[in-house]
Formats: structure tokens, C-alpha cells, sequence
């Protein structure tokens, strides 16, 4: 049924079962002999039937033949069976490896600022978990419908081969199996349709309810919320409950038409009143009584295949989904930039590609100098700061190093002239050397040491079991801080002339700020900086503060002259300025 | 399973399962009966009695009826059961988790709760409303079969039953066989997650040390380890699966090598092994259809186990006589927490004064947060105790324990609903003026002010449409309505820009006003104007005292306030520190 639909369109599952299809075809063939060879033993009872109850004495030799063939096709059945299930389960674990690299290699092009807006755990899930979700579509669905088409046609070929009056008798209980089948699936879309929105509504209400009951708990609700959550689940029982009843009699109905023990009777009556006239031999009965039910079973394995081809398509479409993302263009140039010189010329984005949170922003950033970017919370200078790392690509404007655009850099020559310490560190999977090293394998042991030293945590390091050779979240437990400082030695040792840092790096921490904000000394001596600044008393003493409100620079200059001239940078001053956060030491 | 289903079914769903289970049995019996009477009817039949024949078929006719009717019933019964099946696990759940302890909720678990909550409770749904049909048919059916054949011919009997031991070895065999291979296959696939899981979040740092490639060759390694290892487990199973066809297959191939023998020997009438043949076949068929849904069994048995761990959690004992407090006084008597089992708090003891401030500073992991938690009874002390008014806090009922005590932290959690709803929640009998009041002590009319529908403006989910500073003020607004005599504030230690901190702050004073404050301080500001500071180092209370008591002593707290206050005035081009020097 919905290989049909396939064909039409390239559908999601069609193109990420590309590379593994032709397998998938053998497969089915040898599933199709298997079928065959499966159906001989049964139509061998028959025909043993007929040969040892005939009125004529017994053809032994038939009869032995009629056995032999039934072992021998069991023994076939066998083989290619275990062939058809081998190729599809070895297919279904090749394509997966396939898919998992093409995501991943996919993934490692993509702008820097899609892993911003998503989680890991969605990357997990799609990697992971969707790709698991296509095993039961690759390893089994095709081999068993194959099955169940060619199971029902043997068989009626067979029969009408034996007797076609009886034959038609038989397939009665398909013909009505098939009627109140469909008849149960009228308006099935639409109530499908409702039914997943009460679904969704569960979902909701379920997380909803764990997500905020600590919350709730604690304003002494938790009797409300939990209403609330009975409230909607029990709707959706009543809306389940209320759309299935209707449907319980036709399919216990249709069920029990297609049941093996009717199909028998059906054949039963039939054989009595064809023998009983006469026209029919009561041995040529037997094959029916055997092969009957035949015609009907398959029909439930293509409804269970139905469901999991659902389940995979929804899979399928989410994998598609991450496969299209679109990927930063590659430059085609080697360029290196002359200087560090870096320049915003009209720059203007949007997350979205509507709301503009940049809008036609032009900045210079001369070689040595510190630029720090303030602004009320939303006013673009986070956004600002992530577009020199290229996290995102700018839709108009463009950005340049040196005099080249950041496109047509080199990831690699980009990264050389790039450094940036924000708020969330990243250690990797391995020693504290390797995590400082990581942008520079071929440092020496002195180098490691001289930039942890640096950064403030090379007493904390040599603390350590292993010292340096302590891997990270095994032998290490760090401390947020002492994470950042790690992140503050690597940036060090990677020797970038530009260096783009989030201030409030420096309090993440509270405990650890001032080692913190030691190793940032160290880290931008002598840098290009641009800086995103919190706490305004932080960046006085730079080149250049740009005040940054709803995405534009309205104010730059040095911070006396600021202060007369940008009412924005006054009030910012006065809101945070000096007197809210640093105390005279009391006692000395 | 059965077994589970029903005890976590309790009583009201154990009847209604337990009827549609005696249907399905029935069922499934009467079905083996149907096919064994195919004998005396193809004996009649095949020997030319037709009328004899006929009266047969009529008992068949008569026994499909009553299948029939048995039918119509199980299937009903089913979907009645699995209706009350998800009414009762929906109530108990929801009742289980609003009673499990406040710790139990950590990021990891709320997720995995919300799908048992939703889809784990249809995967169960599917046991009663049709999985659990074929699954005992596949059983009782044969059984009956085989049973049945024995009054015909108990040789071909024998024989049929002979491999059915045999066909359960080999299944648990095999089973065994894949189960020693899933621990490899887990491995890998959790070294495989784990990996993908750092490849996307250290995206940017890998890519900024230029080290893309390098942690694309390491995902790389495991991802291969994966196909590894689910190659390796294919080739194990497939050994076990092969043996299971095979001996299904030659119990099938001994009744007719063996019944053929028999039958030309004329030891047997032919028609009645014919007959027993045509019983054979229907012997092995459903045994393979109840084999096959295993898959779905197992998930609705996973989820079905996550429910009953779910509910065997213990949740807080509530007292039985429940105790009024007097004051609100918080003691701390010789506390120890552990947190599975390590230790987070030792010997802690202090008093914290009523209608006044007590800040907690201390280095991070040294069980500031911890302390606060167990005023709230996140969990319970593991010894001594906490007291609220000279009444130990397992003795409070928990609504009145909930209703003394505001609780701002930094996680702040909103639902999606309105700005107003979310205040109001403090609550819920409030005015309108009452509310307002709120909002505009905590600020929240200026974020109100920029926003089209003002206070009904919706928060999105988890708050989302807001910034991190107004997320805060709207929590600090919902704790100014509920006006708890006793506030436990564990300050934020996130970076705000100054006009959003400026008004947190201003926000913080409104509620926090003339009421027992307990507060985790990282501001200096907060922590001078305490009137008792608690120092906490590796969970024990090292110092204590007000800041010019402390700062005089010149201990611990003293070299942390300077390293602070120096923190406090630096500026970005500091000359660096010189780097330390090795140590000799």
C-alpha cells in the first residue's frame, strides 16, 4: 500500500533507504521462495490426503514423493528464510552506520549557531533514537509484506487449481473480511487526525504537570495541578473510549469472519454440499480445510506493517529534516589576512530571517584595541559578538579580517585568527593536557603547564591523581570555575589575535571569580578584543564602548565621553554602576 | 507481566482484567476444540457418511457461534480494561508524583516522566486491548490441540508434543545467547550517545581549535564499534532463531515422517493421520505469531516496569497528627544529609533568627543549596533535625510547611499561561488590586508595559518569551503575593544587564522585607548586610557570626571577602598577575 505511494514522490523513507534498496529487493526475493517453500508442506498434506484416500489403491510412490517434497521444502523454507532476515538485519545495521555519518558529517557544515538553539539531547534522539526507529521498516516490514501477497496468491491458485467452485466459497470471508475492514477505516483520517491532538494535549498536560509540580508544590497547589492533569487525561480516555466503542463490534466482526476456525467451516459447508451433490470428490475437500485460513491470515501482518511504516515515517522525516539543514558555503580562496583588523560594514540579521535583531551595524575593531559592547538585555550585542566566529552568517553586510570576508576565510585560517571564551565551557572526553592542547596537539609539556599557569589552575591540575593526565570527569571533578579556567588555558595556548569574550564568564562562578578574571587578564594581553560587557566598571579603561539598544549602535566613544554625550550609557552606568557591587573593604 | 499488570493495576482495574483474561483463555480453548473437532467431522466425511458428517459440522457451527459470542465479548471486556487500566494508572501516577519529594525532581527524570505519563500509559493500554489475544492463544491453542489428539491418537500425540520441552529450551537458549550480547551492544550504544552528545555541544570549541575533523574521527569510532557490535549480535541470535525454526519445524516433520510410517504400515487409518496432520499444522502457527510480537511486548513490559519503580519510590511520609508551629524559628539540630550516599552535610547546626537575614556563602559543592532544600523538606534529614518554630518539619503537614515558606531560586520555572496567571498562582484567592500590587513591587508593570496585552500577555512554555532578569521578577512577584512569613532566596549567580539587575534587586527588597530570610549569597552587598553569616566548607559550618565579627577573626571568611572585594573592583585591563611559579 504505501510502497505505491512511494513511488509517486520521493518520499523521506525511499531516499534514506537509497543505499541498502538493492539488498532490500534481494531479500524479498529470497523472502518470496521462502513464502513458496513454506506453503508446500501444507498443500503436501492435501495432496498426501488425496493420494492415500483416494478410491484407487494407494500410488505409494507419489506418496513418498509428496513427503520427501514437504521435508525438502521446509528445509528450503528454512534456508531462505535465514537468508531474507541475514540480508534485511545486516542491510538495516550497514544503513544505519551510513545514516549516522551522514548527519554527523552533515552536522560538523552547519552555522555554529544552530547548536546554540538546540539541545544536544534533539541530536541525540535524531542520531540515535530515529535511526533505531527504522530497523523494524528495513529488518522486517518489506520481507513480510512480500509475504503477505504472495501467500494469499499461491494459495488461491492452488485451490482454484483443485477446485475453483469451492475456491470462490472460501474467499467469502476475505471479500466480507475486507468490507467491514474498510468500513471501520471511513473517516479514519479525521478521527486519527483528533485522535493525536488528544494525544497531544495528554503530552502537554503530562509534561506540564512533572515540569512545574516542584514549582506548584511549593505554592502548596499540587492538589490543582494534579486535577488539572486528571482532568485532561481523562478527556482523552473519554475521547479514546468514545471513538473506539463504535468501531468494537465491526472489527470483532471483521476478526471473526477472517478467523482460521470460519474459514474452515466455510470450507467445510462447501465441501458437504459439493460432495454431497456429487460433482466433488471428498478427498479434493482436504487442501481446503488445510489451506484456508491462509487466504485470510496475512491481512493482520499488513495492518501491524501499516503502523510501524508510520512510526518509520515519522522518523524518516525528522532525519530528512536534519540532512537538509543548510550548511555555512565553504570558501573556495586559501586567503589569509595581513592584519587583524576586523570590520562590521552595514551588518544586519535575523534569527528568524524576519525580526531583525542587527540592523545595519558598522564597526571597526583596529589591531590591539579593546571594543566592549554594552546594552540593555536583547539589544544585539551577544548576536553581535557570535557573528565575528561566524556562528551565524550575517543576511546582509558582511564582516571582514584583514580586508577578507569571513566566507571566503578558510574554517581552519578563520579559527588561527579567532579565539572566544563564553559562558558555557566545553571540555571534551580526555586528559586536562589534551583539553588544553585541543588547538594545538603539537604544544609541549612546557607550553601546557605555561598556559595553564597562565590561566590560574595549574595548582588545581597538579592536585589532581594524574595531574595532567586526569581525564576529565573520571579522575577530575571540576568545578564550574575551574572549567572556565581550562577553557581560558586552552584559548591561551591557541595564541588567536582576536579574541571575542563574554564578561560575565567571570561571575558564572562567584567563588572563583577573581582566578577567573586573572587568567582573562593574561588571556587578552596585547589582543584585538571585543568584549560583551555586564558590569560596566569592567571595561572603562577600553578603546572603544559601543552602546548597543534594538539592534543598532546608537553611542560609541570612550567612557567619559559617553557619559556626557549617551543618555542610555547613564542610566546603564548609574543602574549598575560602581556603588551596587563593590565594597570597601571594611577593616583593614 | 500478568502478574505486574495486575498489582499495578490495583483493585479497581484487577476485575475487569482479570475477566478479560478468563475470556481470552476460553477463547483460545474453545478454538483448540474447534480444530479438534475437524477429526470426528473428516472421519465422517471421508468415510462417506455424509448426514453424520453433517450433524458434525452443525456441532462446529454451533462452537463458532459460541467463539463468536466469546469473541465479541473478550473484545469489549479488553478495551473496557485497558479504558479503566489507563483512568487508574493516569490517577496513580499523577497522585504518586504530586506526593514524591521535591529532590526527586532533577532535569534527566522530568523528561522521562512526562513520557510515562503519556505514552508509556497507551504502551500499556495495548497489553488488555490487543496484545494479550494472540500471546494466549498461542499458548492455550496448541496446548488444547495436543491435548485433544491424545484421545485420537496418542502415538502422533506424543510425537507432536515431544519438541514443545525442546522448543522451550532452545527459546530461552536463545534469549540467553542475545542477552549476553545486549551488554555490548548497550555499551556501545551509550559510548556512541555519549559521544554525539559532545560532538554537538562542544560544536563550537571543536571547531574553534580547528579540531572538527579530529572529533569527527573519534564520533566515527564508535559509531563503527555500534555496527560492531550489532553485527556480532545478529550473527549470535541468528544462531539461537535458526535453532528455534528448526525444531519447530522437525516436530512438524517427525508427526508426518512418523504418522506416514505408521499410516502405510496400517497401524493407523490413513484419514485419521491425514486428519491429525491437518492438526499439526494448526498446532505450529500460532506458537510463530506469539513469537513475533514480542517486540511490542517488551516495550509495554518496559514501560510497565518504569511505572511500577515510579510507585515503589517512597514518597515523604506525611505526619499523622500534624503540629502547629510557633514562630517561625529555623534551627538546624546536628543535621547530616547524604545525597545518594555521599555526604553533603555534617554535624550542621545553627539557628536562624526569626524576622531575620541569614546568609550561607561557602566555595560550590559545599552544600549551600542543600541546606535550603531541607527547610523547604525537599528530602529528609538522614540525622538530627530541622525546626520551624520549635516543630520539627516532618511533623508540619506539607501544605502548611508549603504555605510559610517562599521559595526563589534560580531555576525559575513559568507555565504557558498568562504573566497575570503565573503571579497569581502565588495566591489564588487574590484581588486583582492584590495582584497588581505584586507586579508592581517586583517590577514586572515595566516588562508588562513593553509587551502588547500587558499582564496577559502569555509567558510561553517555561517562561521562554521572556528574558532570564524578567523570568526572575515574575517569580519574584508570584512570592510577594503569597506573602510566606519565611523566604529562602539562593541569589542568582547569572549575569543580567544592569537595568534588568538593578530592578531584581529592588524586587528582592519588596519581598524579602520583615520577613526570615535564609539566603545563598554571592552578592557582596547581601552578604554585609546580614545579621548572621554562615561560612560552609565541604558541608560543615566552619564560621559564623556577622560580617565585622568574621572579618576581624581573619579566618576563612575574611580571605574570601578580600579575594572577593578584589574580584569585585577589577577591570578588564588589569595588568595580569605574574603567572605562578612552579612549586620547588
Amino acid at each position: 500500500m504505501s510502497e505505491k505511494v512511494e513511488q509517486k514522490s520521493p518520499s523521506p523513507i525511499s531516499r534514506l533507504i537509497a543505499p541498502v534498496t538493492g539488498r532490500i529487493y534481494l531479500a524479498c526475493v529470497f523472502q518470496a521462495f521462502s513464502t513458496v517453500s513454506g506453503i508446500v508442506p501444507f498443500i503436501a498434506v492435501g495432496e498426501l490426503g488425496r493420494v492415500l484416500l483416494s478410491a484407487a489403491p494407494v500410488d505409494e510412490e507419489r506418496a513418498w514423493w509428496i513427503v520427501a517434497a514437504a521435508v525438502v521444502a521446509l528445509a528450503c523454507r528454512f534456508l531462505f528464510l535465514m537468508t531474507a532476515s541475514g540480508l534485511t538485519h545486516l542491510a538495516d545495521i550497514d544503513l544505519q552506520l551510513i545514516l549516522r555519518r551522514q548527519m554527523a558529517a552533515r552536522l560538523s557544515r552547519v552555522a555554529l549557531g544552530w547548536f546554540d538553539r538546540r539541545n544536544a539531547g534533539a541530536v541525540k534522539k535524531a542520531l540515535q533514537d530515529d535511526v533505531t526507529a527504522l530497523h523494524h521498516l528495513v529488518g522486517h516490514s518489506y520481507t513480510d509484506m512480500v509475504s503477505a501477497l504472495i501467500t494469499p496468491a499461491i494459495t488461491f491458485a492452488y485451490l482454484a487449481w483443485v477446485d475453483w467452485r469451492l475456491t470462490l466459497v472460501v474467499s467469502i470471508p476475505l471479500v466480507f473480511g475486507i468490507g467491514l475492514y474498510a468500513l471501520q477505516f471511513r473517516g479514519y483520517g479525521a478521527k486519527m487526525t483528533a485522535y493525536n491532538n488528544a494525544l497531544g494535549a495528554v503530552n502537554t498536560a503530562a509534561i506540564e504537570f512533572v515540569q512545574g509540580i516542584a514549582v506548584i508544590k511549593t505554592f502548596g497547589q499540587a492538589r490543582q495541578a494534579y486535577g488539572r492533569f486528571i482532568e485532561k487525561t481523562g478527556e482523552f480516555v473519554d475521547y479514546f473510549w468514545n471513538w473506539v466503542r463504535g468501531l468494537l463490534t465491526i472489527s470483532a466482526a471483521s476478526e471473526i469472519v477472517m478467523s482460521p476456525l470460519f474459514s474452515i467451516a466455510m470450507a467445510l459447508v462447501g465441501g458437504l454440499v459439493l460432495v454431497g451433490g456429487g460433482t466433488m470428490p471428498a478427498v479434493d475437500v482436504l487442501p481446503f480445510v488445510v489451506l484456508a485460513p491462509a487466504l485470510t491470515a496475512p491481512f493482520l501482518t499488513l495492518a501491524f506493517a501499516q503502523n510501524d511504516m508510520m512510526l518509520a515515517k515519522e522518523a524518516a522525516a525528522r532525519i530528512v529534516s536534519l540532512l537538509d539543514t543548510p550548511v555555512l558555503a565553504a570558501p573556495v580562496s586559501d586567503a589569509r589576512p595581513e592584519n587583524s583588523r576586523v570590520a562590521f560594514d552595514g551588518v544586519s540579521f535575523a534569527y528568524d530571517g524576519e525580526t531583525e535583531v542587527l540592523s545595519k551595524v558598522d564597526l571597526v575593531l583596529e589591531p590591539g584595541t579593546v571594543t566592549a559592547l554594552v546594552g540593555p538585555s536583547g539589544s544585539g550585542k551577544s548576536t553581535l559578538a557570535r557573528l565575528l566566529p561566524r556562528f551565524w552568517d550575517p543576511q546582509a553586510g558582511s564582516i571582514s579580517i584583514g580586508k577578507i570576508a569571513l566566507p571566503e576565510l578558510a574554517p581552519d585560517v578563520l579559527y588561527e585568527q579567532v579565539g572566544f571564551v563564553f559562558q558555557n565551557v566545553q571540555l571534551v572526553r580526555g586528559t586536562i593536557a589534551e583539553n588544553i592542547a585541543l588547538g594545538r596537539p603539537d604544544a609541549t609539556t612546557e607550553d601546557i603547564e605555561a598556559a595553564a599557569r597562565a590561566a590560574q589552575i595549574h595548582d588545581r591540575i597538579m592536585e589532581l591523581p594524574h595531574g595532567y593526565a586526569s581525564v576529565v570527569g573520571q579522575d577530575a571533578r571540576l568545578s564550574g570555575g575551574e572549567e572556565q579556567r581550562i577553557s581560558i588555558a586552552r584559548a591561551i595556548l591557541a595564541d588567536a589575535p582576536i579574541v571575542v569574550l563574554d564578561e560575565a564568564t567571570a561571575f558564572a562562578d562567584p567563588e572563583s571569580e577573581a582566578a577567573i578574571q586573572d587568567a582573562l587578564s593574561h588571556l587578552i594581553a596585547g589582543r584585538t578584543l571585543l568584549v560583551i560587557a555586564h558590569r560596566l566598571h569592567t571595561i572603562v579603561g577600553a578603546d572603544q564602548i559601543c552602546v548597543m539598544d534594538e539592534g543598532r549602535i546608537v553611542a560609541r566613544g570612550k567612557h567619559d565621553d559617553l557619559l556626557r554625550e549617551s543618555p542610555l550609557y547613564r542610566r546603564l552606568w548609574s543602574a549598575g554602576g560602581p556603588g551596587r557591587d563593590v565594597c570597601l573593604e571594611a577593616v583593614q | 507481566m500478568m502478574r505486574k499488570l495486575l498489582t499495578v493495576a490495583g483493585q479497581s482495574a484487577q476485575a475487569p482484567l482479570k475477566r478479560n483474561f478468563a475470556g481470552l483463555f476460553a477463547e483460545a480453548v474453545l478454538i483448540g476444540i474447534g480444530f479438534a473437532l475437524l477429526v470426528p467431522f473428516l472421519r465422517a466425511f471421508l468415510g462417506g457418511d455424509i448426514e453424520l458428517a453433517w450433524r458434525w459440522l452443525g456441532v462446529i457451527a454451533g462452537l463458532l457461534i459460541i467463539y463468536a459470542l466469546v469473541r465479541y465479548w473478550t473484545q469489549m471486556t479488553g478495551y473496557r480494561a485497558a479504558i479503566a487500566l489507563a483512568r487508574i494508572l493516569f490517577s496513580q501516577l499523577g497522585t504518586h508524583i504530586s506526593r514524591l519529594p521535591l529532590g526527586w525532581f532533577v532535569s534527566g527524570r522530568v523528561g522521562q516522566l512526562a513520557r510515562m505519563t503519556s505514552k508509556g500509559v497507551i504502551d500499556v493500554m495495548g497489553v488488555p486491548a490487543h496484545l494479550l489475544r494472540p500471546v494466549v492463544a498461542g499458548i492455550v491453542t496448541p496446548a488444547t490441540v495436543v491435548a485433544l489428539m491424545f484421545v485420537f491418537d496418542w502415538r502422533l500425540a506424543l510425537a507432536a508434543l515431544l519438541t514443545a520441552p525442546v522448543a522451550a529450551l532452545v527459546y530461552r537458549w536463545s534469549g540467553s545467547l542475545v542477552q549476553t550480547t545486549d551488554h555490548r551492544v548497550d555499551a556501545a550504544a551509550a559510548d556512541a550517545a555519549d559521544r554525539i552528545v559532545e560532538f554537538a555541544q562542544a560544536q563550537a570549541v571543536l571547531r574553534a581549535f580547528r579540531r572538527g575533523e579530529a572529533s569527527l574521527g573519534k564520533l566515527d569510532q564508535s559509531l563503527v564499534e555500534q555496527r560492531h557490535a550489532a553485527r556480532n549480535q545478529i550473527f549470535t541470535a541468528a544462531r539461537g532463531i535458526a535453532s528455534f525454526i528448526l525444531v519447530v519445524q522437525a516436530g512438524f516433520t517427525i508427526v508426518l515422517l512418523y504418522g506416514f510410517n505408521l499410516a502405510l504400515g496400517g497401524e493407523i487409518d490413513p484419514a485419521e493421520f491425514i486428519v491429525l496432520l491437518v492438526l499439526a499444522v494448526r498446532y505450529v502457527e500460532p506458537l510463530i505469531i506469539a513469537a513475533d510480537l514480542e517486540g511490542a511486548l517488551r516495550i509495554s513490559r518496559n514501560s510497565l516496569d518504569r511505572m511500577d519503580r515510579l510507585l515503589a519510590t517512597p514518597s515523604l511520609p506525611e505526619p499523622r497528627s500534624p503540629k502547629e508551629p510557633d514562630g517561625v524559628e529555623i534551627v538546624f539540630d546536628d543535621v547530616d544529609f547524604a545525597y545518594e550516599k555521599k555526604p553533603v552535610l555534617k554535624k550542621v547546626g545553627f539557628i536562624a533568627p526569626e524576622r531575620g537575614m541569614t546568609a550561607i556563602v561557602g566555595p560550590s559543592g559545599s552544600g549551600k543549596t542543600t541546606i535550603l532544600r531541607l527547610i523547604a523538606r525537599f528530602w529528609d534529614v538522614n540525622s538530627g533535625a530541622v525546626r520551624i518554630g520549635g516543630i520539627d518539619v516532618r511533623d508540619l503537614a506539607t501544605e502548611d510547611l508549603m504555605g510559610m515558606i517562599s521559595v526563589v531560586f534560580q531555576d525559575v520555572y513559568l507555565f504557558d499561561g498568562t504573566i497575570a496567571e503565573n503571579i497569581r498562582l502565588g495566591r489564588p484567592g487574590a484581588s486583582d488590586a492584590e495582584l497588581l500590587e505584586a507586579a508592581r513591587l517586583a517590577r514586572v508593570d515595566e516588562i508588562a508595559e513593553k509587551l502588547p496585552d500587558g499582564l496577559s500577555a502569555r509567558v510561553g512554555e517555561g517562561g521562554a518569551a521572556l528574558s532570564g532578569g524578567e523570568r526572575q521578577r515574575v517569580s519574584i512577584a508570584r512570592a510577594i503575593l503569597k506573602d510566606a512569613p519565611i523566604v529562602l532566596l539562593d541569589e542568582a549567580t547569572a549575569a543580567l544587564d544592569p537595568i534588568n539587575d538593578a530592578a531584581v534587586q529592588e524586587a528582592l527588597q519588596a519581598l524579602t522585607d520583615k520577613k526570615t530570610l535564609i539566603v545563598v549569597a554571592h552578592r557582596l552587598q547581601t552578604i554585609q548586610s546580614a545579621d548572621r553569616i554562615l561560612v560552609l566548607e565541604g558541608g560543615q559550618i566552619v564560621e559564623t557570626g556577622n560580617h565585622a565579627d568574621l572579618l576581624s577573626a581573619d579566618g576563612r571568611y575574611a580571605a574570601f571577602w578580600h579575594e572577593r572585594n578584589r574580584a569585585a573592583g577589577w577591570r578588564l585591563q588589569d595588568t595580569p598577575q605574574p603567572a605562578l611559579q612552579p612549586e620547588p
